[in-house]
């Protein structure tokens, strides 16, 4: 026998006739929770049976809105509904052991739904890294569907993407002086080479970017100021090679 | 009958570690009704969880309760493990048993002595300390901390006990057993100590499944609620579990069950060290719990079942923990358990059911 959990939505006027069915069905209450986020505060009711412990989530209550009690069908459910009560100031209305906010006793109203600068930050950190990843997808789908409508015939992968232009230019190279063709294949080979090795460096630095966007905000710019330094160094040296 | 009266019982009071209030309606000596009421040490530990990431919050996990420390921070573990979908080494399952259990045997022996304090048998209270002092060096010994570890990590363990350790725990647990025997037949033999507990408090088999109590509580009504039984982690590799039952539903029946259980638990651990494989303790966790994932776990805790939940917001730090304590779920019994009793009898009922503020409120 092995835990098998399960997280099943639910709305604030099914909740009633659910407890119903669950003491009916033979079910034990297991416990409330709420989780305070941006669009209003979600509700969870756990039941277990046996092995399974099921999870009935009432999503974004608004404040104001009144959620009925269980307590008429499992009277534990008091200690979690006067909870819910004082510290996400959720209104229960019909509690059978009702402390009427005195549960708790608390030196600020509603604790729970505050939320703190940490909180804030790593929301929005969160969401920025969902929108990047999101960006970056697009991106790349864009870009293949242009590759693609460009080059019907589909490429190797990891064959380097010849700059367009290039059958004008052959085209052009015909038919002219030797010495010239010989020169303008190797410019030609060589902007193939510079172009490869610049996407490829792009590559590396979104990498990078995306790496430094996970990491704590600190760290991140002690990491970039190492990187720069080491970039002027190599700078430097290259200068110094030159002369 | 008498007038009605209420008595205020705690947060104060010498029977309770922990403050519990209660308001005793009593007509004449008898208890009519009581009202549970907590609230005076809530710490907002959960909230916490903003500011401490994944792998940091297990110290505050563990720090809930001292006597629960342990099974804290391993279902949090298992419970961010199984949000970032993280399997731990076997031998790490493994040595979280045998930690775990050995809390089981260190929280039931400290709480017998309090119950033998509350009847008024001080001798017996110093036996079964002095017995709890000998896992407490084990923990000392293998972990370095004697009520907080910091074992626990969310990828495995942090130390190993190596074979000569194993050893030394099988002698000194074979040691226990013999004097814990002795104990048990002052708890279960002795008149003057049933006088206070065969009778007392009685809770029905059917009032424990209607108000769906957890734990030795629930066992002792032939209730069975054992999370244990559910096979998670190393506890899927025993042979066999059965938990141990009593349908008297009384003060003795909730005293048999847990002094059975010291002994049970020494033969799971005896069982483990027997069992354990070679190998890693810990594996790489990186990443964070994606945003919006949620996971729900479930531990038997000495007291019994306690129930876990987090949800990821994308970053390291979680956007929710829950930790509902077995206590939560019990005071509705414990009221009703309270109903009709004798004045005299409150503390044996309140002590018998070991309610642990500090877990419940958080």
């Amino acid at each position: 026998m092995t835990l098998e959990t399960t997280f099943v939505p639910l709305t604030v006027e099914e909740l009633p006739a659910l407890a119903a069915a669950k003491k009916a069905d033979g079910w034990r209450f297991v416990q409330i929770l709420a989780v305070n986020t941006e669009e209003g505060i979600d509700l969870i009711y756990s039941f277990m049976k046996d092995n399974l412990l099921e999870n009935r989530e009432i999503k974004a209550i608004q404040k104001g809105a009144v959620v009925p009690s269980i307590t008429d069908q499992f009277l534990e459910a008091f200690v979690f509904e006067n909870e819910t009560h004082d510290l996400f100031g959720v209104n229960i209305q019909g509690i059978a052991i009702d402390f009427g906010g005195n549960f708790y006793a608390l030196a600020q109203k509603e604790p729970m739904t505050i939320i703190s600068p940490e909180q804030k930050a790593a929301r929005e950190k969160a969401k920025k890294v969902a929108a990047a990843k999101a960006a970056k997808e697009k991106a790349a789908a864009a870009a293949n569907a242009a590759y693609k409508a460009e080059h019907p015939t589909p490429k190797e992968p990891g064959e380097p993407i010849v700059p367009t232009g290039d059958d004008d230019a052959e085209l052009k190279l015909a038919g002219a002086d030797p010495e010239k063709v010989a020169r303008a294949r190797a410019a030609i080979a060589a902007k193939a080479k510079k172009a490869a090795e610049g996407a490829a460096q792009e590559q590396k630095d979104a990498a990078l970017e995306e790496k430094l966007a996970g990491m704590d905000p600190d760290k991140a710019a002690k990491v970039r100021a190492a990187m720069e330094a080491k970039a002027a160094r190599e700078a430097a040296a290259a200068e110094k090679e030159g002369e | 009958m008498g007038k009605a009266t209420v008595i205020p019982f705690g947060p104060q009071h010498p029977v309770l570690p922990e403050p519990l209030h209660l308001d005793l309606v009593v007509e004449d000596e008898t208890v009519i009704e009581a009202v549970p009421q907590i609230g005076f040490i809530h710490r907002g530990l959960e909230k916490l969880v903003e500011t401490r990431d994944y792998n940091q919050f297990i110290y505050v996990a563990e720090r809930i309760c001292g006597i629960c420390a342990f099974g804290h921070s391993m279902g949090y573990a298992e419970t961010v493990e199984k949000l970032m979908g993280v399997e731990i080494p076997e031998r790490a399952e493994y040595l979280r048993v045998i930690w775990h259990e050995l809390s089981r045997v260190h929280s039931h022996v400290l709480w017998m002595g309090l119950a033998a304090d509350a009847f008024g048998y001080e001798s017996l209270f110093m036996h079964c300390w002095r017995l709890r002092e000998r896992v407490l060096d084990i923990f000392e010994k293998t972990t370095g901390g004697r009520v907080i570890f910091s074992v626990v990590k969310v990828g495995g363990v942090v130390r190993d006990i190596d074979d000569a350790m194993f050893a030394e725990i099988k002698r000194v647990l074979e040691g226990i057993k013999d004097d814990y025997r002795q104990l048990c037949n002052a708890f279960l033999k002795d008149s003057s100590v049933k006088n206070r507990t065969v009778g007392v408090g009685v809770i029905s088999h059917e009032d424990a499944l209607a108000m769906s109590m957890v734990g030795p509580f629930a066992r002792a009504s032939n209730v069975n609620n054992d999370a244990r039984c559910l096979g998670n982690g190393g506890y899927g590799k025993l042979a066999d579990f059965q938990p141990v039952l009593d349908g008297q539903g009384d003060c003795y029946a909730r005293v048999k069950v847990r002094a059975l259980e010291v002994l049970q638990s020494i033969d799971i651990i005896e069982e483990m060290i027997a069992k354990i494989p070679a190998g890693d303790i810990v594996v790489d966790v990186k990443g964070s719990p994606a945003a919006g994932a949620e996971a729900a776990n479930v531990v038997e805790q000495p007291r019994g079942e306690c129930y876990y939940y987090a949800r990821g917001n994308g970053s390291k730090y979680l956007e929710r923990m829950r930790m509902r304590t077995p206590t939560s779920q019990n005071l509705a019994g414990m009221a009703t358990a309270l109903a009709g009793c004798d004045l005299a009898d409150v503390n044996m009922i309140v002590l018998t059911i070991d309610p642990c503020i500090s877990c419940t409120e958080r």
